[in-house]
């Protein structure tokens, strides 16, 4: 006891009422204060104010001489206490936020404050704690941690159901997209075959003008997904494409093909149209252009001006023949499609040969 | 320069339809059609038995999505060269299973009959007699192969 009666005569006497104004106020503040003496073992408590004694239920006597271990329950100080505790009888203040419990057994957060106090010597002669009940703090803390999680969990599930239903439709867009590859392949196979029976020749060509057209369609369609953009089309890739079958198909090794062809972008719903119209006139141009024993040229050009496709299809071959232009069947689904796209046609002589202009309003939004 | 000899070629298509138009495309060509596989199995039993010079596969046949194990198979094992014939270009390895190269459906005659004559120029002369047609896709180690076959040819 010796150290209690030194600390009797330098600081404030527990227990004692007639007491200096210092150790006055740190009994009567309303923040829950105690010290112990750091040279017993386990650190016994040499005084707890009111406001300690009134946060935790005890009398005053229930806890002088105890270690603080009543403080965290029926179990033994967790190790966060037992460390702080170590912390100041080496000289170093710690802090912590600790689950405490009251005399009555309820559950408080204690914000925990512990720092050596040293005599003249140097010594760490006392621990001063103080204690805060943070409870209510703490509870709000927890809830918004709480409705953090389950936010960020309801978010995780939200980005995962996102995620799986676009692999499904991007899984169904494939599937799609694949079904009409195949179906526009199995038309032209079927084409093919009953155009290889057909003996009346006149029939024969009527059915390989459709399987181009089907043909130039099916290339639209090998086109289109090409793209990172699915949106728009590019004219030009797509003319390069087309041409190599239909200067094939023509069979004429005195016919050049010539591509003078600017990258030109339109809407992915103008695409097989346009084709259609591209189609009709580069096939045109091969059978009528030129007769058997011909030469010559068919050039195309594609050009991008003031927000317009404008197409070019010229030949070097016989002409138009005089009088009202030709409405064959091809010439007509030009015209049709040229209306449907809003689109301005010309046909004209050019000594030698024809030139068809066709010029498309593209939206500015499909430019390249 | 003599006339390479004709291919032969085994068909490895789940549709008919478009198995029977190859056929004529294959020997308008002056190729020869050894067979017609419908499955994986099939083609490479059939690759196997006839060790044709080329075979024509789709991924999709009967037994499912089959045709990227059924060409590294026939291509492994056979010594056959393959060309995948498919609507899902995308889907391929990029290995391409071991095939030259690839034809996106739909395709067009010409497209198959152009690109079955530079594949027969290919494989006889062991180099390319060009850049490839429109419509054929090399996989790179056959763009390779006979790129670099032409350059020391020349």
């Amino acid at each position: 006891m010796g150290d209690l009666q030194q600390s009797s005569r330098t600081g404030g006497p527990p227990g004692e009422r007639s007491e200096p104004p210092f150790a006055a106020v740190v009994r009567g503040t309303g923040m829950p204060i105690v010290v112990s003496d750091a040279r017993q073992p386990g650190a016994p408590i040499l005084f707890a104010n009111d406001a300690f004694l009134a946060l935790t239920g005890y009398a005053e006597p229930e806890v002088l001489g105890r270690d603080c271990g009543f403080l965290f329950g029926q179990e033994a100080a967790p190790p966060e206490a037992t460390a702080m505790l170590a912390d100041a009888l080496d000289g170093r203040d710690s802090a912590a936020e600790l689950l405490s419990y009251r005399k009555d057994g309820s559950a408080f957060w204690n914000s925990l404050y512990l720092s050596p106090v040293r005599d003249a010597q140097g010594g760490v002669a006392y621990v001063f704690a103080a204690h805060t009940d943070v409870s209510e703090k703490k509870a709000r803390q927890l809830a918004l941690e709480e409705s953090q999680d389950i936010l960020l969990a309801d978010l995780n599930s939200r980005t995962r159901e996102l995620e799986a239903a676009l692999e499904q439709k991007t899984a169904l867009l494939h599937e799609v997209d694949h079904r009409v590859k195949n179906n526009l392949q199995l038309i032209s196979s079927l084409m093919l075959l009953q155009s290889r029976r057909i003996q009346d020749e006149s029939t024969r060509l009527a059915l390989r003008g459709m399987l181009e057209r089907v043909s130039a369609i099916a290339t639209v369609h090998r086109r289109l997904f090409q793209n990172a953009d699915v949106t728009r089309f590019d004219v030009a890739e797509f003319i390069r494409d087309l041409t190599g079958d239909l200067a094939g198909a023509a069979g004429r090794d005195d016919l050049q093909l010539r591509l003078d062809l600017e990258h030109v972008a339109v809407p992915a719903s103008q695409a097989a149209p346009l084709a259609l119209v591209v189609n009709e006139l580069i096939s045109n141009a091969l059978k009528h252009a030129f007769p058997p024993g011909r030469a010559g040229a068919i050039t195309v050009s594609t050009r991008m001006l003031d927000s317009a496709c404008v197409l070019t299809v010229a030949d070097d071959g016989i002409g138009l023949p005089p009088g009202p232009p030709p409405r064959n069947f091809g010439m007509t689904i030009v015209q049709l499609l040229c209306q449907q796209l809003r689109a301005n046609l010309e046909i004209a002589n050019r000594e030698p040969g024809v030139r068809a202009v066709v010029t498309i309003p593209v939206p500015a939004e499909a430019a390249l | 320069m003599t006339a390479p000899d004709p291919l032969s070629v085994l068909i490895v298509e789940d549709e008919v339809l478009l198995a029977v138009e190859l056929g004529y495309l294959v020997r308008e060509v002056g190729c020869t059609e050894v067979g017609h596989a419908a499955s994986s199995d099939e083609a490479i039993r059939l690759a196997h038995d006839l060790g044709p010079d080329l075979a024509l596969v789709d991924v999709h046949l009967l037994d499912g999505p089959t045709g990227i194990d059924a060409a590294r198979s026939i291509s492994t094992d056979c010594g056959g060269l393959v060309l995948f014939m498919t609507a899902n270009v995308k889907r391929l390895p990029e290995d391409f299973a071991g095939a030259c190269g690839v034809i996106g459906k739909p395709y067009s005659e010409a497209a198959v009959k152009r690109a079955l004559c530079f594949l027969q120029t290919c494989v006889r002369e062991g180099h390319a007699p060009g850049a490839p047609p429109v419509g054929l896709t090399l996989a790179p180690a056959f763009e390779t192969r006979w790129r670099a076959d032409m350059a020391r040819a020349s």
